[in-house]
């Protein structure tokens, strides 16, 4: 069909600055470029961990029905990769659950046990599961969520803070792709400031979303959970690492915040979408962290951080941003980072 | 036969649950039915259900843990009231669509505004078209009994329906009385261990429940769901017969009746009402008024056909309600034997509303309802509704100043004394 980058039916575009475009900026990430031994051995591992995941069964079917560059899908297909089948896997309302992961009209979009929960209580029905299991002696089955952030940051939010509060031993994974993408980009608790969307339009009495985005996984480490953690499918080596403590915790809730790209709710080129998560963190934006049991520790050094102008001419929803904007977003950005190094120390 | 205790509504629901040898219990204290959670938890340290209590955030969140519990084949139990209960309307709708054998105790609770805390059966009511079925409970051990037969309701395989097992909040809630508690061993051979399997996530057999599902195949589900509430109506009355046999005890099946056999005039009630309504029609009968009493044991499913069976028999209805539909101003137990009877010719029927946010339906009420359906049923004319305590009555009007007289005045009652001392 073609569908230009820019025409989808489903986004409203008319909210944009007539003639802006997504810049990409040229990848100069030293992720590409082998100046340093590290480098060499994070692609070494990066083979490896693409050789491990293919060798294992993917439990996702095909034929899903995901936008093209779909973040939050590889991150799927990735995660049940790694969890194997010994899962239970709960999708509630959201981009997942509209692809049809749980399947539909007869026909299962996974190969391991998969339900819908209801957009808020996620948590609750998955610690149900798991407390009946544990009693039947089967402790070895991970019991795991893969929610959007609606419902993990907003209307699921009661159900997962008393779920981690109470020490449920469950993994929830949070897909962030920072709005309500199902139902077609609607502002989210998670949406960062001034980002466009189609409840927060770019007008002469808006510059887009006006608050700052919660800070979900900082909020779960506060829980006080065994472990949390960021990840980003741009970097799936420390995912799927990070994913596999997940699943060693046996003594409390698991939470994995992960960033997740959305070529049709921030409008950037479908191909661009590996890229795009990179920036995020090569900014700092998004810093790749885990704390365990209360240690905060960076899991990725960014050596060469990139200005944050770098990610928001990458994508169409912030390009309505004057550079007053930007550079505050840049201040945003600096203050997270400190406070995420200072943390570290302790 | 078992123990002899005295137990308040809320113990008995605990009693009953841990009777049932539940497996998992989440609950969130509301008033009224607050000391059920504190029972129930008060069980599980004491080592006397083995079970795993979830100490949920929110009603919200502990219909949906017990949902998960289904989901891996565990027997459940919860209860809640009023305010709770709405916030778990949304697991609780669909508890009954995705067909989940849980049983709730409902302590029926006035709904807000303006601010009350006391009975009343507004809650229950207002959800009576969500799926579930509903057993209304007129004494204490009834809800002990009604607990245990609940989940042979529900565990049935052609029934797989969730069941609220209502009792009105302080009158039955927070009163006392004496109770038989059944042997454990008897229990078990009633009501075997669960075996909830329909809808399991199981990674031996992996399923998707619960997957996007189009018109079509919804219609159908949707049927099967009421073809099940029909086959509901049937293993209700083969529990009860069950549960007789066993344990001696019959507190009726859909419906339950009292003095009806020759009745000229039928008194309705829905819960705790039907107790008074027992002594005041003991005492009009002393007087030569003919007067029964139907009460609705069984709300969902509705006993449409046991209700027309036996108020087509009697000169005139009087129902008496806890709770109002705003449909057109009369109660749902009106509206509901009103709706069994269709079309059809019924006699005259007469509704009346009290005991709402905690006022009580004392002695004086009912029998202020017998009077003027009797009044009715000999021709008399009186207003389709009548609000107990608002609405004046002029019995010197009506001729049955001498009878009214009798009844005394609310709560100064010399029959009330009399039921006391």
């Amino acid at each position: 069909m073609g569908v230009k980058d820019g025409e989808r039916d489903n986004v409203n575009f008319s909210t944009i600055p007539k003639g802006a475009k997504p810049t990409l900026v040229k990848d100069d990430s030293f992720f590409t470029k082998k100046r340093f031994g590290f480098i060499f051995n994070e692609e070494k591992q990066i083979k490896e961990a693409y050789k491990e995941i293919t060798k294992v069964e993917d439990m996702l079917s095909p034929g899903n029905s995901a936008c093209l560059g779909c973040h939050a899908e590889l991150a799927l297909r990735t995660t049940l990769r790694i969890l194997g089948p010994n899962t239970i896997l709960a999708i509630p309302p959201g981009c997942m659950g509209g692809i049809g992961v749980v399947g539909f009209q007869g026909g299962a979009g996974t190969k391991i046990p998969v339900f819908f929960p209801l957009l808020d209580n996620t948590a609750a029905m998955l610690a149900g599961i798991k407390r009946a299991y544990r009693r039947q002696g089967r402790d070895d089955i991970n019991v795991v969520a893969f929610a959007g952030d609606g419902g993990t940051a907003d209307a699921g939010f009661q159900s997962l803070s008393g779920a981690a509060e109470r020490g449920e031993n469950i993994i929830y994974i949070c897909y962030d792709n920072e709005a309500y993408m199902n139902t077609g980009v609607q502002r989210s608790g998670t949406t960062p400031k001034w980002s466009w969307t189609q409840t927060t339009p770019i007008g002469d009495g808006s510059r887009g979303k006006s608050q700052k985005g919660k800070d979900m996984p900082m909020i779960m480490a506060q829980h006080g959970i065994p472990y949390v953690a960021t990840a980003n499918p741009s970097f799936l080596p420390d995912y799927i690492e990070k994913l596999k403590k997940a699943m060693q915790v046996k003594n409390g809730m698991s939470y994995i915040h992960l960033y997740s790209g959305c070529p049709t709710g921030w409008k950037f080129p479908t191909e661009k979408t590996i890229e795009v998560g990179k920036i995020a963190v090569e900014t700092n934006l998004y810093p790749l962290w885990e704390c365990e049991n209360g240690k905060f520790k960076l899991t990725h050094k960014v050596w060469k951080r990139r200005p944050i102008s770098d990610y928001t001419q990458s994508m169409q929803k912030y390009a309505h941003l004057s550079p007053e904007e930007i550079s505050e977003l840049q201040g945003i950005v600096d203050s997270n980072y400190k406070r995420l190094e200072k943390l570290c120390k302790l | 036969m078992g123990k002899i205790d005295v137990l308040n509504g809320n113990k008995a629901a605990a009693y009953g649950a841990k009777l049932a040898r539940v497996e998992l219990l989440a609950a969130y204290p509301i008033t009224p039915q607050t000391p059920l959670v504190e029972y129930l938890a008060t069980y599980v340290a004491d080592g006397e259900i083995d079970a795993d209590l979830v100490e949920v955030e929110s009603e919200h969140s502990a219909l949906s843990v017990l949902q998960g519990g289904v989901l891996a084949g565990a027997r459940t139990f919860t209860g809640t009231s009023s305010q709770g209960l709405a916030l778990m309307y949304e697991p609780y709708i669909r508890t009954s669509t995705m067909r989940m054998p849980i049983v709730m105790a409902l302590v029926t609770r006035e709904v807000i505004s303006p601010q009350t805390v006391w009975g009343g059966q507004q809650d229950a009511v207002t959800v009576r078209e969500a799926g579930w079925i509903q057993i209304w409970c007129e004494t204490v051990q009834e809800i002990l009994d009604t607990v245990v037969q609940a989940y042979k309701i529900a565990e049935n395989k052609e029934v797989l329906i969730p069941v609220n097992v209502c009792y009105d909040g302080f009158s039955l809630s927070h009163m006392a009385e004496r109770v038989e508690l059944p042997d454990q061993e008897l229990v078990d051979q009633f009501l075997p261990a669960s075996d909830i399997s329909h809808l399991k996530l199981d990674p031996a057999k992996p399923m998707s429940v619960d997957p996007l599902t189009a018109g079509p195949m919804l219609t159908e589900f949707r049927h099967k769901q009421v073809t099940a509430m029909k086959r509901a109506e049937e293993v209700i009355e083969e529990v009860r017969q069950e549960w007789a046999e066993k344990f001696g005890r019959d507190h009726g099946g859909m419906i339950d009746t009292y003095r009806m056999e020759d009745a000229e005039i039928a008194i309705v009630c829905l819960g705790s009402p039907a107790g008074t309504a027992r002594v005041v029609i003991d005492q009009m009968r002393e007087q030569g008024i003919k007067v029964g009493m139907l009460r609705i044991r069984v709300l969902r499913p509705f006993p449409v056909e046991a209700v027309k069976q036996i108020l087509s028999k009697v000169k005139a209805i009087g129902v008496i309600d806890r709770n109002v539909s705003f449909a057109a101003g009369f109660g749902i137990s009106y509206l509901e034997v009103k709706q069994a009877f269709g079309g059809e010719k019924m006699p005259p029927m007469l509704d009346f509303i009290g005991g709402l946010g905690g006022s009580d339906v004392t002695l004086a009420n009912i029998g202020d309802a017998v009077l003027l359906t009797q009044y009715v049923a000999n021709g008399g004319k009186w207003k389709d509704v009548t609000w107990f305590g608002l609405d004046p009555i002029d019995f010197e009007q009506l001729d049955q100043s001498k009878l009214r007289k009798m009844m005394g005045d609310d709560q100064d009652d010399e029959l009330l004394r009399g039921v006391i001392s």
